[in-house]
């Protein structure tokens, strides 16, 4: 498993199974071997490889990202079974190829996608929240000044985008030395963008550095209430929490 | 439907991360303890120099943005103790080893290591640090006529790692062979100078040349429809009777838009989890020479099997059930393990890799989720005390459970964050 997502206002836990391309959803207290009350999972559901998934609970919809299946699939929030997906996003237009993070702004109508690729761009792709099929994206945040190598989960809040750039090389010369897990060449970290970024823009915050204890940050999650920033990493088997109250919006009151 | 549904959503389950670790506030901070041998920190030092925003963006016309940069995190969770994984053991030279895919770290033992108190017992020596390359690391093997050790790195690192006896510390390994993503069990096939490992990703097994190093390809390659791996695990060559057998968690997908249509458009599947059996010198989309599978096989979540070859019996490490199956190796279709130990005495929880030390008449067992190796008679059944117990933990020190974790998320009902692995 590879992804999660947790719907508060339906208080259900999705997680996308990669190896059995199923989508499996449970009650948000599910437990041990409990059941999950709805499973996506067959031929017709277009599912190959599922590795992320997000909600939009606005219009009650599930975003699928896959790696293999190079795309981004539609489901309504309560299908079930072998069902076909609403839309999906794919071809060579998207320049989507192994999707790693989906997020949605539904007060945007966006979309938000991180890939990573060896022929397309590597970055944070968005599209509009209702495009189907062989779509141009509207924005590209990738580049040399965006500090993305490898990337991973996404998240959206408040116009912002916010990215765990994993920044692993696990496609190794094999005719290097053996190169170390521990002190890659480019460290990861937690990016933060706003969602009307385009092009080879550097991020607007980061967490990044030795005392951060990053090293390869795969996921991220936000709790705008309590202002913190979750991060989990690969290498360093451990989940870590920021404090960053600068980067949320400060409308909405601290629960501090 | 339901049962199989209901299999899964141990897979579905996620970590609730209940147990922090401490405060760390601000810049280097005086906060809980980052595994600083495992991470060497001034290598992770980049141009930002600790710079609170990128230097690109210093440039940046519009400066007018949140702060951040090189601050510590306010709350970890993290297990400083190793998560055993997988085991193999070499009587002659009374040696046995375990994988810690928490740390990347290889730990040895003496075969006779350990006692009845649940006492912490060092290893003898370990091999762990950033020459090694270990990561994610999975299965074990020992070759004692060659005395080296091998491991692969499973779902980050993708590669075999190859050490020869008697090295510790940080060293480099003597060979690396860059292996499929997702290689899991390790097997030695002395007789053929041959290593076997299985490959969760793309379902197969794969079998390289012993001494095999680099980008070299595999000498053969099981996979495909007919095969019935999915998700492969365990793995264990029986060399004597020329024959590899695999564990599979019972998950299947297509890998491809084009796998998916040549396999007749079959979607995803879980299917019962399984032991498949093929001849040693098998290759392509071939037919196992057997299959174990079913409801009375109990298997459930199968991770390490041990092999017995003197009483012609294998053991599945059955982490669903927190229990080890004993089988005879010829058992196929659906039919009820020989033997069985599993309960509140027997100490085994979360179970990953198994051994039989037929020589001396002992099982062993690690326990991925609670910091413990169990060694048992080799005949003991049922809900027994084990002989012995190798802890590298205090007593009651909770098992993190974290493997390469890819995601998370934050249930805001419940404030608990959500792990999935």
């Amino acid at each position: 498993m590879h992804g999660i997502a947790y719907d508060s206002q339906h208080d259900e836990i999705i997680v996308p199974v990669h190896l059995a391309g199923a989508l499996l959803v449970f009650r948000g207290d599910a437990e041990g071997e409990d059941v999950p009350v709805r499973v996506i999972q067959g031929s017709h559901t277009g599912l190959l490889r599922p590795e992320t998934v997000t909600l939009d609970v606005k219009h009650d919809e599930i975003f699928v990202g896959e790696d293999s299946g190079h795309d981004v699939l539609v489901f309504h929030r309560e299908a079930n079974g072998d069902v076909a997906p609403l839309r999906v996003i794919h071809g060579a237009q998207t320049e989507l190829d192994e999707v790693r993070g989906v997020a949605v702004d539904p007060e945007r109508n966006l979309l938000v996608v991180s890939s990573r690729s060896a022929t397309f761009p590597t970055g944070v792709f968005v599209f509009k929240r209702t495009d189907d099929g062989d779509v141009v994206p509207q924005a590209v945040i990738a580049g040399p000044k965006t500090g993305i190598v490898r990337i991973r989960q996404i998240a959206v809040s408040d116009g912002k985008i916010y990215v765990a750039v994993k920044n692993n090389k696990d496609s190794f010369d094999v005719n290097a030395a053996v190169p170390s897990p521990w002190n890659p060449d480019l460290p990861g970290f937690i990016g933060v963008w706003n969602i009307s970024d385009n092009g080879d823009v550097p991020p607007r915050a980061w967490i990044k550095g030795p005392a951060t204890g990053l090293i390869w940050p795969a996921g991220v999650a936000l709790n705008s209430g309590d202002r913190e920033i979750y991060a989990i990493d690969s290498v360093r088997n451990g989940m870590l929490t920021f404090f960053m109250p600068e980067v949320f919006d400060t409308s909405t009151p601290t629960k501090r | 439907m339901q049962e199989h549904a209901k299999r899964w959503a141990v897979l579905g389950s996620v970590v609730a991360l209940l147990m922090f670790l401490g405060l760390d506030r601000g810049p280097r901070g005086s906060g809980p303890a980052l595994s600083p041998s495992l991470v060497d920190e001034d290598a992770n030092r980049d141009e930002c120099t600790g710079s609170f925003l990128p230097a690109a963006y210093a440039a940046a016309p519009s400066a007018a943005v949140p702060a951040a940069g090189d601050i510590g995190p306010i709350r970890l969770v993290q297990d400083p103790y190793p998560s055993l994984h997988s085991i193999a053991l070499d009587p002659l030279s009374n040696k046995v080893v375990m994988s810690d895919s928490n740390r990347g770290n290889l730990l040895f033992y003496a075969r006779t290591g350990g006692g009845p108190s649940p006492s912490v017992v060092v290893p003898d020596h370990q091999i762990r640090g950033p020459a090694t390359g270990m990561m994610f690391i999975a299965g074990v093997a020992l070759d004692p006529a060659h005395q080296e050790v091998f491991t692969v790195d499973n779902d980050i690192g993708d590669r075999m790692l190859v050490f020869p006896y008697g090295v510790e510390g940080n060293v480099k390994p003597k060979r690396v062979l860059f292996v499929p993503h997702g290689s899991w069990g390790t097997s030695l096939d002395a007789g053929r100078g041959e290593i076997a490992l299985s490959v969760e990703h793309i379902n197969a097994v794969v079998v390289y040349r012993r001494e095999a190093s680099g980008g070299e390809a595999p000498l053969r390659v099981i996979r495909g429809a007919n095969t019935q791996l999915a998700d492969p695990h365990g793995i264990a060559v029986a060399e004597e009777d020329h024959e590899i057998l695999v564990a599979n968690h019972g998950n299947w997908a297509p890998l491809t838009r084009r796998e998916a249509i040549e396999g007749k458009s079959r979607g995803g599947q879980f299917q019962l989890p399984s032991v498949t059996t093929f001849d040693e010198a098998a290759a392509g989309d071939i037919t196992p020479l057997r299959t174990l599978q079913g409801e009375r096989t109990q298997l459930n979540w199968p991770m390490g099997l041990g092999l017995d070859p003197e009483h012609n019996e294998f053991a599945v490490a059955n982490y669903g059930s927190n229990s080890v199956l004993i089988f005879r190796r010829t058992d196929q279709g659906d039919v009820a393990p020989m033997r069985m130990i599993a309960g509140d005495r027997t100490g085994i929880l979360g179970p990953v890799g198994v051994a039989i030390d037929w020589q001396n008449d002992e099982l062993w067992v690690t326990n991925y989720r609670d910091h413990s190796a169990v060694v048992f008679a080799r005949t003991a059944e049922g809900n027994v005390a084990p002989k012995r117990i190798l802890r590298n933990a205090p007593l009651g020190t909770p098992a993190v459970g974290f493997g390469n974790p890819g995601a998370v998320a934050y249930d805001s009902k419940r404030k608990e964050i959500l792990v999935p692995n």
